[in-house]
């Protein structure tokens, strides 16, 4: 690197610069997002859980949560708020939702006392599961008082998804800039995905701060250059140190935020498994019902490995019920919900089933089928819910 | 108490690697050479944790049930004999008590440690990044020790044979459904039956060194590989003439790689190992460059042969030791060369893609239509990987003509290859499909990304050099006073 320089002396200066060119940059984002006026008056308005009606599809209120689980006859749910807010004072609307399916449609609904006659609408995006916001600041509609406003979704929901709140926003300068810092300093708690992807706070970012700092460090180092030009006594060697500097502090904010999130995370996996041995935090976890099952099966399971095939509809619990009766000689298919036909099993070997459905049992014949295979003779170990253990025999 | 088992099992394990090191004849000292010491204690922890496995597989193959005796206890002995030889040898060439170069050893890395040799803001600069570092590795650790095993693959195809073969005592195989189905029995069968098991040898090794199957503790060799990793980071650094604050600098970007911390914290996964073995390789083999000692050499071979062994693309991340070592050894003709055989790689892949080949598993073909947008979140957008991608560009950019000197040569013919090999995978393979979801995109450059950090630095380091030599003219800069050893070194 610039080995030779003395830090507290010659890193000031890039440290300024960095700063100055992050505001710059910000100065411009805002220039392009600030739907109206920069420093407006109004408050942020919310509404929660209890204000939602569903005057369409099904769903309803769940711990604190409204979920919309699915469409009409006719393909189609609303979600209604009613609300007066004066149109002019709120430039965009946040709806806070979660797990909402890729594939379906989703338009912002309002009306307004300027025309009570009218629905109004707009299409609402829908990214990781999220509904990015709705700016409605230019929107010819968006006029006078807003009475009422709410969510159109048409399509067949593949999965239910939640709301949990909706908000009004005057979308000021001030606002937009912590809602950014909000979505920055979002805890992103450890997830299936995070084995392969670390966003860095929210899942949704309309300015990831990565991109952020590079714009400026790239801006800082422009003008440095420029700078040059005119100064030429300012030797290059001096501006790669500059850049350094700035490429190190940027490179530190970044960690600062994650190691804060990995602290935030380390007390949250202190809360859940803190102080337990390795049973308890299995009945701890996510599939704990599936170990006290598994548990209970290996006890009736012979001391030595025997063959175990597992049967479950969700990979998940198929592979997990693996993992945890391992040393047994276990098979369970990893990418599908197939079972093996029951000429591939042998008597002495054992069945496990989660979860699944196509695999009955009769008592009186002792005998077990699956997916309307031939039967084979098996005698019942062990009975849970939705979850048993066979030998086969 | 059997955490403490656990942690003194390790320590066995690190202090053997240390001692198989330290043991290799040497013309120079290590304690001599800037981050010796750190390189020796860094990748003495690979290398014995490797060498571990490799014990268990010969246990196994002996047919030696596994067990904390048959494990530890020539692992120890070995551990007396070889450090005791290593001293004994140091004292026969320098004629003095088997306790001063120990002692000079010591102090000389406590020394540094402290950050006394630094002055001023430097110093100031040093602790705090020190701090921050142990910081970051107190929370991996608390995260280690507390999380149950949790990331998908890791349960389902890597522990899966740690379990086996702990609770049995020996490796049994892992066979595919239809061989599962006709060994009756005597087969193990998992969602990933070929793959390589070092990653299950390191978790048997934990497991029987705790004395219990445990899959949360039993991942804390990942922890020990993350920070033997980054002792050898800073050595390797020092050795090529970084000044220490630089050096330690350098170790932080490496070590705070969030995906990379993600996969210690989530540990269970042979993706992070790879990474760390190949980059400590490809540093020896740096090294060997450097000195051509044949413990250099040894040890470059040791960390290269984990490789193929933790996960199937590491027979490729191996073999791009073969262009460093190219450039290096032929450093008038070794970049056309190496460039040639990329093309003609490279010309081989489109003529193979003819004809929709199986390659270790991926389709190959020619329909380039990546997906920008999941690419640009993974490498600029998302965390993942703080600025490195970023740093990286603009490095190749401004250190195009710093790209082929002597000491960043072999790194840029390495990382130009994994680019390549990265670039084939990600967009001419069904490997493509993962892009989008983001599934595998990261892990996969995260066999790359420590060594792309380590020939950042080094690039950007030749770049400043050259302008510092192109503007002798420039007023006075003032250098951080460095102890007086640093002083005999040529600085930047």
């Amino acid at each position: 690197m610039t080995a030779g320089y003395a830090p507290a002396r010659s890193g000031l200066r890039p440290l300024l610069s960095l700063g100055i060119a992050i505001v710059v940059v910000l100065l411009a984002y805002l220039a392009f997002t600030v739907p109206g006026n920069w420093f407006p008056s109004s408050s942020v308005k919310q509404w929660g859980v209890p204000d939602f009606t569903l005057p369409r599809g099904s769903g309803g209120a769940v711990n604190n949560e409204f979920i919309v689980a699915g469409t009409d006859a006719s393909g189609q749910a609303y979600v209604a708020v009613t609300t007066d807010v004066r149109a002019r004072d709120y430039a965009a609307i946040t709806w806070n939702a979660h797990d909402v399916p890729a594939d379906v449609d989703v338009h912002f609904l309002w009306r307004t006392d300027y025309a009570p006659r009218k629905i109004f609408s707009i299409p609402v995006t829908v990214e990781a599961g999220r509904l990015l916001p709705v700016v409605l600041a230019n929107d010819a509609g968006w006029l006078g008082h807003v009475t009422g406003i709410g969510l159109a979704i048409r399509g067949t929901l593949s999965q239910p998804f939640a709301l949990t709140g909706v908000v009004a926003k005057p979308s000021g300068a001030f606002g937009i800039l912590q809602d950014r810092a909000r979505e920055w300093l979002g805890f992103e708690r450890w997830k299936g995905t995070s084995i392969n992807t670390i966003v860095g706070g929210d899942d949704v970012q309309s300015l990831p701060l990565p991109a952020l700092l590079a714009m400026s460090i790239a801006l800082a180092a422009a003008a440095m250059l420029l700078w040059r030009r005119f100064r030429p006594a300012t030797g290059m060697a001096r501006v790669a140190a500059a850049i350094a500097i700035m490429f190190v502090a940027a490179w530190f904010v970044l960690d600062a935020r994650w190691t804060w999130n990995l602290a935030r995370q380390m007390q949250e996996t202190i809360a859940q498994y803190g102080g337990k041995d390795w049973r308890g935090k299995h009945l701890a976890a996510e599939d704990g019902a599936l170990f006290e099952f598994v548990e209970k099966a290996r006890a009736e399971l012979p001391a030595t490995p025997a063959r175990v095939f597992i049967a479950s509809e969700a990979d998940y619990f198929r592979e997990r019920a693996a993992f945890h009766l391992y040393p047994h000689n276990v098979y369970a298919e990893p990418r599908s919900n197939a079972l093996p036909p029951s000429e591939r099993l042998k008597a002495g070997d054992w069945m496990l089933v989660y979860q699944r459905r196509g695999v009955q049992f009769d008592p009186s014949a002792g005998k077990l089928r699956w997916d309307g295979g031939a039967p084979v003779s098996a005698q019942l170990k062990l009975r849970g819910e939705g979850a048993a253990l066979f030998l086969i025999q | 108490m059997d955490l403490i088992g656990l942690l003194l099992g390790l320590v066995l394990v690190w202090a053997f690697g240390i001692a198989c090191l330290a043991a290799m004849p040497r013309r120079a000292a290590r304690a001599e050479e800037p981050g010796g010491i750190a390189w020796l204690v860094g990748a003495g922890g690979l290398a014995g944790l490797f060498l571990a496995t490799l014990w268990l597989r010969a246990l196994s193959f002996a047919g030696i049930h596994f067990g904390v005796v048959a494990i530890a206890l020539p692992l120890l002995v070995a551990t007396l004999a070889l450090g005791g030889w290593a001293v004994r040898r140091g004292r026969r060439s320098t004629q003095v008590s088997v306790r001063e170069p120990l002692r000079d050893s010591l102090f000389r890395m406590l020394a540094e440690l402290s950050g006394r040799s630094q002055s001023g803001a430097a110093r100031t600069l040093w602790r705090l990044l020190l701090a921050w570092l142990v910081l970051r590795a107190a929370l991996l650790f608390t995260e280690v020790v507390t999380h149950p095993l949790y990331p998908w693959d890791a349960w389902t195809q890597w522990a899966t044979k740690a379990r086996v073969w702990y609770e049995l005592g020996r490796i049994v195989p892992f066979e595919r459904a239809d061989a599962w189905f006709a060994a009756g029995g005597t087969a193990y069968f998992d969602a990933g039956p070929h793959y390589p098991g070092t990653v299950g040898l390191m978790q048997v090794l934990a497991g029987n060194f705790l004395g219990r199957w445990d899959d949360t503790l039993m991942n804390l060799p990942f922890w020990m590989l993350a920070v033997a990793f980054a002792f050898a980071v800073y050595g390797a650094l020092r050795a090529l003439e970084f000044p220490a604050l630089w050096a330690l600098a350098g170790t932080w970007l490496v070590s705070s790689l969030p995906l990379a911390n993600t996969h210690v914290a989530l540990a269970g996964y042979a993706d992070l190992p790879l990474a760390i073995y190949f980059c400590a390789a490809i540093l020896a083999c740096t090294r060997w460059l450097e000195t051509r000692e044949p413990a250099d050499a040894a040890l470059a071979l040791l960390l290269l042969a984990a490789c193929p062994l933790l996960k199937i693309p590491g027979r490729i991340w191996a073999l791009l030791a073969v262009p460093a070592l190219i450039v290096g050894l032929l450093p008038r003709v070794g970049s056309r060369v190496v460039a040639g055989g990329y093309a003609a790689a490279l010309f081989g892949l489109l003529l193979l893609a003819q004809t929709s080949p199986v390659i270790m598993g991926y389709h190959l073909h020619l329909e380039f239509a990546p997906d920008w947008k999941a690419l640009a979140n993974s490498f600029f957008l998302y965390d993942n990987w703080h600025l490195l991608w970023y740093g990286a560009i603009a490095v190749a950019l401004l250190g195009r003509r710093q790209l082929l000197t002597l000491q960043a040569a072999p790194l840029t013919a390495v990382i130009a290859g994994g680019v390549i090999f990265v670039a084939v995978v990600l967009l001419f393979t069904n490997a493509r499909d993962w892009l989008s979801d983001q599934s595998t995109v990261n892990r996969a450059t995260l066999h790359l990304a420590p060594l792309v950090v380590i020939w950042m630095l080094v690039v950007f380091r030749a770049w400043a050099q050259a302008l510092q030599v192109a503007t002798p003219t420039e007023e006075a800069i003032e250098p951080i006073e460095d102890s007086p050893h640093e002083r005999t070194l040529p600085q930047i």
